[in-house]
């Protein structure tokens, strides 16, 4: 953050930088794309009411990650989001790029990972984070976090040979 | 580094690689076959992540801000509007729908709804209306019968649908096209707007009318063009 740069305009960047990237993962982490927007909207709302907390410019990255996690916690205390189909269906389509069979396998084979695997790995992917920075985020040790990633390839390299593809062809013969 | 060792590191972070592995990637054709295998499967599973973006989602959430007032200046709003209101009443008592007047929007301050519709079109709507992306016409009539409104059957065209931010959350955007012009039509579910308002604003004018717990906005050029929609939705 600039030395002298206001609060507001601070803020601003910080939307236009990583509202994008906060919005997938927030969608990973309910599936719903307006609860995931919902989820962004709060989450910057608390970190422009939090602002005095963030001390270090270089965190900044990871709190807004967290504040969004933290978000997604407190709503699925409250209720769990009811995935409609046909809306991830709609979202394949409009990501325009790779085969929609290889988007819509990948995207099973994700959904199918437990959350304790497919966390970590989200927040590397489309994060950028590195494990030990995932350590602090998730409260793991390092060491857990790398087995936890390795874990998820295996399980995803897993399913998208057998399970999803199976199922998929299955439904699109049917 | 054995194979294992080798594996285990590029299925934990494919993106880096130390000199071990990469003296262990120069005399192992096998690892190498996985290496390249991995350098796929990362892109497909980036472009799985990868989930297409809401338009403006920037923008909204800074409008957004913007618009949900912290509680000094919910006091401010409310003690601003009650004096617009006590004006407008002691002026121009027993004014019908028809004869109501215009309020400037330094009267009612930023963040008033009305003003923050006109905000609202002023800095997105031609972009919106560029990308000519359309939502749900089921859910915009929804919206519009709980408010007790409906789209005529014959000179209003919808020319864009989608949604917006608002106070309580997320509200329908919708831009009609009429004979006289371009309307804006913002339907808020769950907010008070307060009493009903006619607003004018950078050349354009925002009328806001409560219905039960919500209500909507209508953004025009002109104070007839508005009258004239809001009658032909009724």
């Amino acid at each position: 953050m600039a030395l002298f740069e206001s609060r507001q305009s601070s803020f601003e960047r910080l939307v236009r930088a990583y509202s994008t990237e906060l919005y997938r993962y927030a969608y990973w982490l309910c599936r719903d794309r307006f609860t995931a927007e919902d989820l962004v909207q709060e989450a910057f709302a608390r970190a422009w009411r939090g602002w005095q907390n963030l001390r270090d410019g270089a965190a900044t990255k990871s709190w807004l990650y967290t504040i969004l996690r933290n978000e997604h916690a407190r709503l699925y205390e409250r209720k769990r989001p009811e995935i409609d189909d046909s809306q991830e269906l709609d979202e394949i389509v409009d990501t325009g790029s790779g085969s929609v069979f290889d988007q819509f396998e990948m995207r099973q084979a994700l959904e199918a990972l437990p959350p304790t695997y497919r966390e970590p790995l989200l927040l590397q992917v489309l994060g950028g984070f590195s494990s030990a920075e995932i350590g602090d985020m998730l409260k793991i040790s390092e060491g857990a976090v790398m087995t936890r990633l390795t874990r998820a390839r295996l399980a995803l390299r897993k399913i998208v040979g057998n399970d999803v593809r199976r199922k998929v062809t299955e439904r699109w013969t049917a | 580094m054995d194979c294992i060792e080798f594996r285990r590191l590029i299925l934990a972070d494919p993106r880096t690689r130390t000199p071990e592995q990469e003296a262990h990637l120069a005399g192992c054709s096998e690892c190498a076959n996985l290496a390249r295998g991995m350098e796929n499967f990362e892109s497909r599973l980036y472009q799985a992540m990868n989930v297409a973006v809401p338009d403006a989602l920037a923008e909204r959430i800074l409008l957004l801000r913007r618009i949900r007032p912290s509680a000094a200046r919910v006091w401010a709003l409310a003690a601003s509007l009650v004096l617009a209101v006590a004006i407008s009443a002691y002026f121009y008592p027993g004014l019908g729908p028809e004869r109501e007047q215009v309020i400037a929007a330094a009267s009612v301050g930023e963040s008033h709804p009305a003003v923050a519709a006109i905000s609202y079109v002023v800095d997105h709507e031609s972009k919106l209306l560029a990308e000519g992306r359309s939502g749900d016409p089921a859910i915009m009539r929804a919206a519009l019968a709980r408010l007790g409104l409906k789209l005529p059957s014959r000179g209003v065209n919808v020319r864009y649908l989608g949604k917006c931010p608002v106070p309580s959350g997320t509200g329908e955007h919708v831009v009609l096209e009429t004979a006289l012009g371009k309307v804006t039509l913002i339907l808020v579910p769950d907010h008070p707007l307060g009493p009903r308002i006619i607003v004018a604003d950078r050349e354009l004018t925002a009328l806001t009318v409560p219905v039960g717990t919500g209500g909507y906005i209508l953004v025009a050029d002109s104070i007839d063009h508005l009258r004239r929609i809001e009658k032909t939705l009724m």
